[in-house]
């Protein structure tokens, strides 16, 4: 199993290599000079020429924010199915990013005049910040309403996604509705999503956040295999179950609204990529964690060069990409879960 | 494994947020410098700005444009598609001279991407009134410096001259429309509603402001006696027999009367050196 472990890990990591150097190349605009060639001459003259600034101000930005936020999503993801014992449990089906998205739009629109007054970064920490607030207060909602005695009603779970997302739908409409044109156009974006406005300043941001957040997740592999018998059971093999909960659920709340914050609605990769890895590897939670940040780093770099380079010079919303990898899979999950309950 | 990529991102992080500050510093300085300007590969993000430089005659140097670049027909340019959604890239990979666009158009991360590739970004505050359309011609011939636009705004002057008033102002009502599932009403604020007037008429939903979704109800109270469109609007509800079978249309004097006007959208709503032709069609179709 060990050995099965870790030939995917590195096919995982030399198909994100592969997929990373193949994204440098590809985009509408076209190299003059190899990308190495092009990166040396940058360092060494210190000043952008065109070719220099598209790689290193959009491209490579863009390619660190895609494996960022597909490596968030997923282990977000996987620790959701973990902590509510359930496939289907995944930032985006159960709310959780329509609350980050409604706190970013509303930050938009009431913060517009604050915005303009603080530098970049702040502004980007404050937009995350609300995300995370608005992250946090649906995610505490919806684990609220959804357990009782320890145990999460996955149905109410997913209803109560559903009435948070139709809930910030209501809001981020009206919304739309009183706000002027200019801002509209910011809040529309949240809806299928785009790395387009990746810069060096939210890379950062996003990979501190990344970085703290899965190191604390990828350490919680054997609770998470714990509670699969059970809160009792896992509480009696000795974990402290509420603190990881809420520690969970904090992290999880963090990086999906920090994600969401920069980079809008991007479905279906926290339930996809853990729902595939599943397949292979059964529910070992100290193997689907590290590996679903691989592939969903994977997954989120190809949508996004794909979405990149598809209609050239336009752009495809990458929310339609993943919509479609993602639906087929959830359709087939629902299938298994009709199976199961005959 | 997990120390290796710790590692490698971290010194990522760390070579990303140095090379951000010796940035800073060269993009200040070139803001300064960068007044002159190269007219010689230009990308326009407005139609009226297409038009107006078709007007100028620089149509020969534009070499990208956005989808409301129509006008004129005949253009050499690459579509890069709807303004919100181009990117940075595909216009660099245009190696454009100058980017033209209207405040209200481009969006903020644009904005600042553009403004980082020190590829000069020229915003026009987009007025829709004959005064706008003028001021925009001048600041395009401006930065162009090209003193040859006299004639275009004359042309405009001389053409609202001859639009005369109507005896009983006619009640016009635009409505957008994107199949019969899509339709919205043009109220204040927007291009459409300043076209009604100029041309002497009244916009039957002046009470609301920007685009508002149509109701039957609000077409029986507003009852306007012409309907204006797009041409492709009316198209994309089926012609004029597809509009009358919406609710409500029927039993307004427009429905009633079948008075409904169409005009290319682009002309009707550009604001560009076409507005005083346009607002004569306009007047001239309303009679």
């Amino acid at each position: 199993m060990k050995k099965k472990v870790a030939v995917y890990k590195v096919s995982f990591f030399i198909v994100l290599l592969v997929a990373l150097v193949t994204a440098l190349y590809l985009g509408a605009y076209d190299f003059n000079h190899s990308v190495f060639e092009i990166v040396s001459t940058y360092f060494n003259t210190n000043t952008h020429t065109a070719d220099s600034f598209v790689l290193i101000e959009l491209r490579i930005p863009r390619i660190l924010m895609a494996i960022l936020t597909g490596a968030a999503l997923a282990i977000s993801g996987t620790s959701l199915q973990g902590l509510f014992k359930n496939p289907l449990a995944s930032p985006d089906l159960i709310g959780i990013t329509s609350g980050a998205v409604l706190f970013a739009a509303l930050t938009i629109v009431f913060g517009s005049a604050v915005m303009h007054l603080l530098p970049a970064f702040f502004r980007y920490v404050l937009l995350s910040v609300m995300a995370f607030i608005g992250a946090l207060l649906t995610m505490w909602f919806v684990y609220k309403m959804a357990t009782s005695n320890g145990k999460t009603h996955i149905l109410i779970l997913l209803l109560s996604g559903v009435a948070i997302t139709a809930l910030t739908g209501a809001v981020t409409g009206f919304l739309t509705y009183i706000s002027t044109e200019e801002e509209l156009r910011n809040i529309t974006f949240w809806s299928l999503g785009s790395l387009a406005g990746s810069n060096w300043w939210k890379v950062c941001l996003v990979f501190i956040v990344v970085l703290i957040g899965s190191i604390r997740l990828l350490s919680k592999g054997k609770i998470l295999n714990a509670l699969m018998l059970g809160e009792k059971e896992a509480a009696h093999l000795g974990f402290d179950i509420e603190k990881t909960k809420r520690e969970i659920i904090i992290i999880v709340s963090l990086m999906v609204g920090c994600v969401v914050a920069f980079n809008g609605t991007i479905g279906f990769v926290g339930l996809v990529v853990p729902y595939i890895l599943r397949f292979v590897f059964n529910s070992n939670y100290n193997i689907l964690l590290p590996l679903s940040m691989l592939l969903g780093a994977v997954v989120m770099l190809i949508a996004d060069t794909i979405s990149r380079t598809i209609v050239v010079p336009a752009e495809l919303p990458i929310g339609i990409l993943t919509a479609i990898m993602g639906a087929p899979v959830f359709i087939s999950i629902l299938i298994n879960y009709k199976r199961k309950l005959k | 494994m997990k120390k290796f990529f710790t590692v490698l991102a971290l010194a990522i992080v760390v070579a990303s947020c140095n090379k951000k500050e010796e940035n800073k510093t060269t993009t200040t300085e070139t803001d300064t410098v960068a007044t002159e300007i190269k007219t010689d590969r230009i990308v326009s993000l407005n139609g009226a700005v297409t038009e107006t430089l078709a007007s100028l005659d620089v149509a020969g140097n534009i070499v990208g444009r956005d989808v409301t670049s129509t006008y004129p027909a005949d253009l050499k340019a690459t579509d890069l598609g709807h303004v919100r959604s181009i990117t940075a890239e595909s216009i660099l990979a245009l190696q454009p001279s100058v980017v033209f666009g209207t405040t209200k158009d481009v969006n903020p991360n644009l904005n600042e991407q553009l403004k980082k590739a020190n590829i000069p970004l020229v915003l026009i505050d987009q007025e829709y009134s004959i005064d706008g359309s003028k001021k925009l011609i001048t600041a395009v011939a401006t930065k162009l410096k090209k003193d040859n636009y006299q004639p275009l705004l004359d042309n405009i002057s001389n053409k609202m001259a001859t639009v005369k008033t109507f005896d009983k102002k006619p009640k016009v009502l635009f409505i957008y429309a994107r199949g019969a599932g899509n339709l919205m009403v043009a109220g204040s604020g927007t291009p459409l509603h300043s076209m009604i007037e100029l041309a002497g008429a009244e916009n039957a939903a002046a009470a609301l402001t920007d685009f508002k979704p149509l109701t039957p109800e609000a077409l029986l109270t507003t009852n306007p006696d012409v309907i204006l469109m797009f041409d492709k609007g009316l198209q994309s509800l089926g012609g004029v027999d597809g509009l009358l079978k919406i609710e409500g249309i029927a039993t307004t004097n427009a429905g009633k009367n079948k008075k409904v006007v169409t005009m290319d959208g682009q002309y009707l709503s550009g604001f560009g050196p076409r507005v005083g032709d346009a607002v004569v069609e306009l007047h001239n179709k309303l009679q």
